[in-house]
């Protein structure tokens, strides 16, 4: 009974996305036609090919996967430190301030997309590589450190303390003790972090126009007043999803928890 | 002259008091006990100790070592947790010698050792093991083994 609702649910799940990866290798008359058409057509690659000479997806891309790995990766280094001095360190109303910082999640982007703006016009990082990614860090970076901190607070006092009497030093005890030990929650932020990230359009399309373009806005530029280029979109939509499905699958292999449970009898 | 403790104090920032005044001396060699009520202060006092907890007054040295404003990693103690505080993500083996690794000990010297600790206590079999895949039973007898290494190593 349970296979059969999982089954029902990942077909549901499953369904638009077969439908789209189809059209997106279908002839544009086939696209077209009154009659769904779910086989018999010569399958093409010609909107993908479209999509790399027309709507310059080389660079778009590039633009994607340098801004979205970058941020992800500067949130994850900042927010391990950041937690784990938030979790452990003796810093007074340690609670409030991760709270404070979470708070800045609770803001609607729309809020700050125009204050944004101006401020980078003011300092030049409009349409710039940098300018995204310091948005994208300041977005991410509430979020895994929240995360990450109830990771850490999950990990018993004494592993590390038998480690300062081991004689490891604090970066040393992050580096061979709590960084082992927080992989399942360093594997969640990532992948939070990067979807999050990947999917991101308020702010690229508020604050890109031509350089610095990342997938999300191209892809909305397929649909103009007149039409909607299907094929191209539809080619678009899965290189966009591709990149997710990948990084997911290979994080997800750290995501076991319970490692830590084992420390304490 | 092992331990020894002149009038060592610890107020907490809160303002509990947990020890007063202890003056306390333990000869080396010697089995030392200490027994009291809960919230008597004798967590505070080996935690103290081993460095774990700044005094609010008072000295301790070691070996005739003042060691009161040193590192834990550098006063040459060892303690056994109440949880055992074995590292869940390092094997037996690993558990065992990040001691000695972080004291800098050579490689020849920590097999060595290691082979030596390992035969006597007859952990040969658990060493590649996790903590999680240990019984409670070999799990206290790789502590003793951890035990053994440090206290070879004091003496």
């Amino acid at each position: 009974m349970g296979d059969v609702v999982a089954c029902t649910a990942v077909a549901f799940w499953l369904l638009p996305v077969a439908w789209i990866a189809l059209t997106s290798i279908k002839p544009t008359t086939e696209i077209n036609s009154v009659q769904p058409v779910f086989w018999g057509f010569t399958p093409t690659l010609e909107h993908y090919s479209e999509l790399f000479q027309r709507f310059e997806f080389s660079r778009i891309m590039l633009n994607s996967f340098l801004i979205v790995p970058a941020a992800t990766l500067i949130v994850i280094v900042l927010a391990v430190f950041c937690a784990y001095a938030l979790a452990r360190l003796p810093v007074k109303g340690a609670d409030q301030i991760a709270l404070f910082i979470l708070s800045f999640r609770f803001m609607p982007g729309m809020l700050v997309v125009l204050p944004y703006y101006l401020m980078f016009q003011g300092v030049g990082l409009l349409d710039t590589h940098l300018g995204m990614i310091l948005v994208y860090v300041a977005f991410g970076l509430p979020f895994a450190v929240w995360l990450l901190r109830g990771f850490l607070l999950d990990i018993p006092r004494d592993l590390e303390e038998a480690a300062l009497l081991d004689g490891l030093g604090r970066f040393e005890i992050i580096w061979k003790i709590i960084l082992p030990l927080t992989r399942p929650g360093i594997a969640v932020a990532t992948i939070f972090t990067f979807v999050f990230t990947w999917n991101e359009y308020l702010f690229a399309f508020a604050l890109t126009f031509d350089r610095a373009v990342t997938l999300p806005v191209q892809l909305s530029k397929m649909i103009d007043a007149y039409s909607v280029l299907w094929g191209p979109l539809s080619a678009a939509v899965i290189l966009q999803l591709l990149p997710m499905i990948a990084v997911v699958f290979f994080i997800q292999k750290h995501m076991v928890r319970g490692l830590a449970l084992g420390a304490v009898k | 002259m092992g331990v020894l403790l002149s009038g060592l104090q610890k107020r907490y920032s809160d303002g509990t008091q947990a020890v007063r005044d202890l003056n306390l001396s333990i000869a080396s060699g010697e089995f030392f006990s200490l027994l009291g009520p809960s919230g008597c202060g004798k967590t505070t006092t080996l935690r103290m100790i081993a460095g774990l907890e700044e005094p609010t007054a008072g000295r301790i040295q070691i070996n005739e070592r003042d060691v009161t404003g040193i590192d834990p990693g550098d006063r040459d103690v060892a303690m056994v947790f109440q949880s055992y505080a074995l590292y869940p993500h390092m094997t037996a083996r690993e558990n065992l010698i990040l001691n000695l690794q972080a004291q800098k000990v050579a490689r020849d010297e920590i097999d060595a050792r290691l082979s030596e600790v390992a035969r006597l206590l007859g952990l040969e079999e658990l060493l590649q093991k996790k903590p999680g895949q240990l019984s409670g039973g070999s799990d206290s007898g790789s502590l003793w083994a951890a035990q053994s290494f440090v206290v070879q190593r004091c003496s």
